[in-house]
């Protein structure tokens, strides 16, 4: 989920560097004293515009919060009066983030102050509306210096790692009392946020879930359906959406499915044992969506398409498209997020309080062997980068951001703003209503820190599909050449533009010739 | 000297923030981009020279050669209908008469050279659309033609990606040709029609000919930017399409940003200025436009 909030960030002034103009004659002191005038008045403009911006970050830095940091875990302490100015240096935090913070630029800087408030770290957030990995590389390879930068993707960690941009965390992530206990961090996550090497190089920001089928669980009641289990359950409950008028207008206008793309139809693959990008099989390289046994689901897909059952703009549907799709009464069944299955629900209800909309989480298609396969998705992580100023700030946050406040205030907000608390009660305020409960963090690991309300109606459900058959995917290096491979004819085979078996074979040929699978 | 530069100092003063602009965001990126083809560049830590290891690697790998011919086939298509359709345009509304009707043929036409990339592709993914597109119902409507998936057939996506771009740039290049056709001396028309020239030879006679410069500016322009496409390909492209309509510019977009392999995408990008500059020779010479 990606908010726009127009990106802020600080402005620098640099100086002119100007070499001498050798002038000659009579003139020379003349136009010599018009360029050193210039010169001057530039300079002194430069100075004066300086010395206005750090006025304003001392008057900033020294604002009447206390510098105090006890939280509810009495983790992040806080530095005192007696701080020596090497520590106060250290108390002052650069973040680049994606998703955490506040919704506007103006809650953003109140965001910042409950930070401080909370841990006596002075925080600056930046956080660009837009094109957000590009910033992240025009800003490592610029040579700015952030403290932490927000990821959610494990093949760029791998990137980082290798091209030396990120810190290894190992030792304070071990030596971390909060970070270092299963209740906080079930151990055996932290394996996601490993490097070859073994060493942990990022922290998680919030748990993320996994993908799956997103059915019209009123659709289904309505036509008398139950949900599907095996391909062949797919296939009639999909059919019946397209055909027997679920929205109930009379017309032939709902499609039983849509997707964005190849975007998550692990769901549906699961039938076929096969797994989304690479799966290691005797240290060989193998991609099941470009093996043979993939044919069939292509020529499955291609069926629906043919019988006009999947929304034929799912190649180039982008994901709003798709989730508008199914709020708006056109589709059956989308394929996407856990956490949507409660924000779609919501979504209808705040239209219209009596819908009958209700969308919920299935499982996805039975394999051979009984199992279902779905899709964990890649979390989201801060990292340190190698030349990042305050690592012991960065380090006190990350124990914060994983604590009982930390988490309220990724998940709630800011208290007075988002939400008031009263005797150990928590209530919404308008403004945190519209916010979602979503600062960067709507769910989280930390098994001590109980939710202040419920999750969203249907959320529970699909995580619970999540936690019991969903896994991760290997991406390697060289991951982003044999996509475009795999999803170019995998597209092509199932919108029928393409017969499946030769799709398959051609595919198989290309990655073989470009050295993207071993087997 | 002296007395030049007494006459014309507040003149070059003024030149100063015009030729730092060029230098930092000009020649200094250029100069940066160049260096970096030259590295093994990582973002953080060491960058050693590995001389011409990048250019190697963008050199044999299949999926450059297939981005060039995309873009040429794209680009090239782009210039040829994006050159003859404003022209045959401008010479249309040159022989209205109607001012009212020619002032907003121009307006209209002109519209979606204002618009985005980005408003424009929306529009067009919309139009296109196989279920609800405006495009496929007339189609089904007028020929009974079954919907066709204009933006995910390979067969397709180039020819949409030229049409697109020549609808939104031909109101812009078609002002510069009615701005060259009103320049033409009216004695021109005059004598042309004393000697029995026709409609039709009057165009082939007076206004191509008197046009000719315009018509060089305009091509050498449009060269310049043949191998520059990327905002269209980014909106329109699909994964489904991608080994059709993938230009040199995405090349580099993927293998800089999406891939950090910054060393191969600077490499990339020096080859693209270098094609650029061969194109925009032969063009000189072939046009003739040093005798503008």
């Amino acid at each position: 989920m990606n908010f726009n909030i127009p990106f802020k960030n600080s402005s620098r002034l640099s100086h002119l560097a100007e070499s001498p103009v050798p002038v000659h004659g009579r003139q020379k002191p003349k136009a010599s004293s018009r360029i050193t005038l210039l010169v001057s008045l530039l300079t002194l403009g430069s100075m004066l515009l300086s010395a206005c911006g750090s006025s304003a970050n001392q008057s900033s830095g020294s604002n009447s919060f206390p510098a105090n940091a006890s939280n509810a875990n009495g983790t992040a302490s806080a530095s005192n009066g007696e701080t020596s100015s090497a520590q106060a240096a250290d108390t002052k935090l650069r973040i680049l983030s994606s998703n955490v913070g506040g919704k506007t630029p103006e809650e953003m800087k109140r965001f910042e102050e409950e930070i401080k408030r909370l841990t006596g770290i002075e925080v600056t957030i930046e956080k660009p509306a837009s094109d957000y990995d590009q910033k992240v590389l025009t800003a490592l390879g610029s040579g700015e210096k952030y403290d932490l930068i927000e990821g959610s993707d494990l093949g760029k960690l791998n990137m980082f790692i290798d091209q030396g941009v990120t810190t290894d965390l190992t030792d304070f992530v071990q030596g971390s009392k909060e970070l270092s206990d299963p209740t906080v961090v079930p151990t055996e996550e932290w394996d996601q946020l490993k490097g070859k090497d073994g060493h942990i190089y990022a922290v998680f920001s919030k748990f993320q879930g996994g993908t799956m089928p997103i059915v019209r669980k009123d659709w289904l009641d309505k036509l008398h359906l139950q949900e599907p289990k095996t391909l062949d359950d797919y296939y009639n409950v999909l059919k019946a959406f397209a055909e027997r008028d679920p929205d109930g207008n009379g017309k032939k206008d709902t499609y039983g499915l849509s997707t964005s793309g190849l975007y998550d139809i692990q769901g549906f693959m699961s039938a076929a044992g096969l797994k989304y990008r690479y799966v290691m099989k005797d240290g060989k390289r193998t991609i099941p969506y470009a093996s043979d046994a993939a044919i069939p689901m292509y020529e499955w897909f291609a069926k629906l398409t043919k019988e006009g059952i999947l929304d034929p703009n799912f190649v180039t549907n982008d994901t709003a498209k798709m989730r508008n799709l199914f709020l708006t009464d056109r589709v059956g069944m989308i394929t996407y997020w856990d956490a949507w299955v409660g924000m779609l629900n919501n979504t209808r209800q705040e239209e219209d309080p009596n819908t009958s909309f209700q969308a919920e989480a299935v499982a996805g298609a039975e394999g051979p062997d009984g199992k279902i396969m779905l899709r964990r998705g890649d979390p989201d992580y801060w990292m340190v980068p190698a030349n990042a100023e305050h690592v012991e700030a960065a380090e006190k946050f990350l124990e914060f951001w994983h604590s009982e406040p930390g988490i309220i205030l990724g998940s709630l907000g800011i208290e007075g703003e988002d939400y008031t608390k009263d005797n150990g009660t928590y209530t919404l305020t308008e403004t945190g209503k519209e916010h979602g409960m979503d600062h960067g963090v709507p769910f989280w690991y930390n098994e001590n820190v109980k939710a202040p309300f419920d999750k969203l109606p249907g959320v529970q459900a699909a995580q619970d599909l999540v936690k019991q058959y969903a896994t991760l995917e290997l991406s390697l290096p060289e991951w982003s050449d044999a996509e475009k491979i795999v999803t170019n004819y995998a597209l092509k085979a199932m919108s029928g533009s393409m017969p499946a078996a030769d799709a398959v074979k051609q595919m198989q040929k290309e990655l073989k010739a470009a050295n993207l699978i071993d087997e | 000297m002296l007395k030049t530069w007494r006459k014309y100092g507040a003149l070059y003063l003024m030149m100063i923030p015009v030729i730092c602009y060029f230098l930092v965001y000009g020649y200094y990126p250029l100069a940066r981009g160049l260096q970096i083809s030259f590295q093994d560049y990582r973002l953080i830590g060491n960058r050693p020279y590995i001389g011409f290891d990048n250019y190697g690697t963008v050199w044999h790998d299949p999926n450059f050669w297939k981005s060039l011919t995309n873009t040429l086939v794209i680009g090239g298509g782009s210039l040829v209908c994006g050159f003859l359709a404003p022209l045959i345009i401008a010479l249309s509304l040159n022989e209205v008469l109607k001012s009212w009707f020619k002032k907003t043929a121009q307006m209209l036409l002109y519209v979606p050279h204002l618009l985005s990339w980005v408003v424009v592709g929306g529009m067009w993914i919309y139009l296109l659309s196989p279920d609800t597109g405006l495009v496929n119902l007339l189609l089904q409507r007028t020929l009974d033609i079954p919907p066709v998936h204009f933006l995910a057939e390979s067969g397709w996506a180039r020819v949409v990606m030229i049409l697109v771009a020549t609808w939104k740039d031909m109101g812009y290049n078609c002002i510069l040709f009615l701005a060259g056709i009103v320049a033409i001396n009216p004695s021109l028309y005059e004598a042309a029609r004393l000697d029995g020239a026709t409609r039709w030879q009057q165009v082939r006679y007076v206004t191509l000919p008197q046009i000719q410069s315009t018509m060089k500016v305009v091509l050498l322009l449009n060269t310049l930017g043949l191998l520059r496409i990327f905002d269209q390909v980014f909106i329109l492209r699909n994964n489904s399409t991608a080994p059709d309509v993938d230009v040199l510019m995405y090349y580099t977009y993927q293998k800089g940003i999406l891939d950090f392999h910054v060393g191969v995408a600077a490499a990339a990008s020096v080859l693209v200025l270098i094609f650029t500059l061969l194109l925009t020779l032969i063009v000189r010479k072939l046009t003739r436009f040093d005798e503008v």
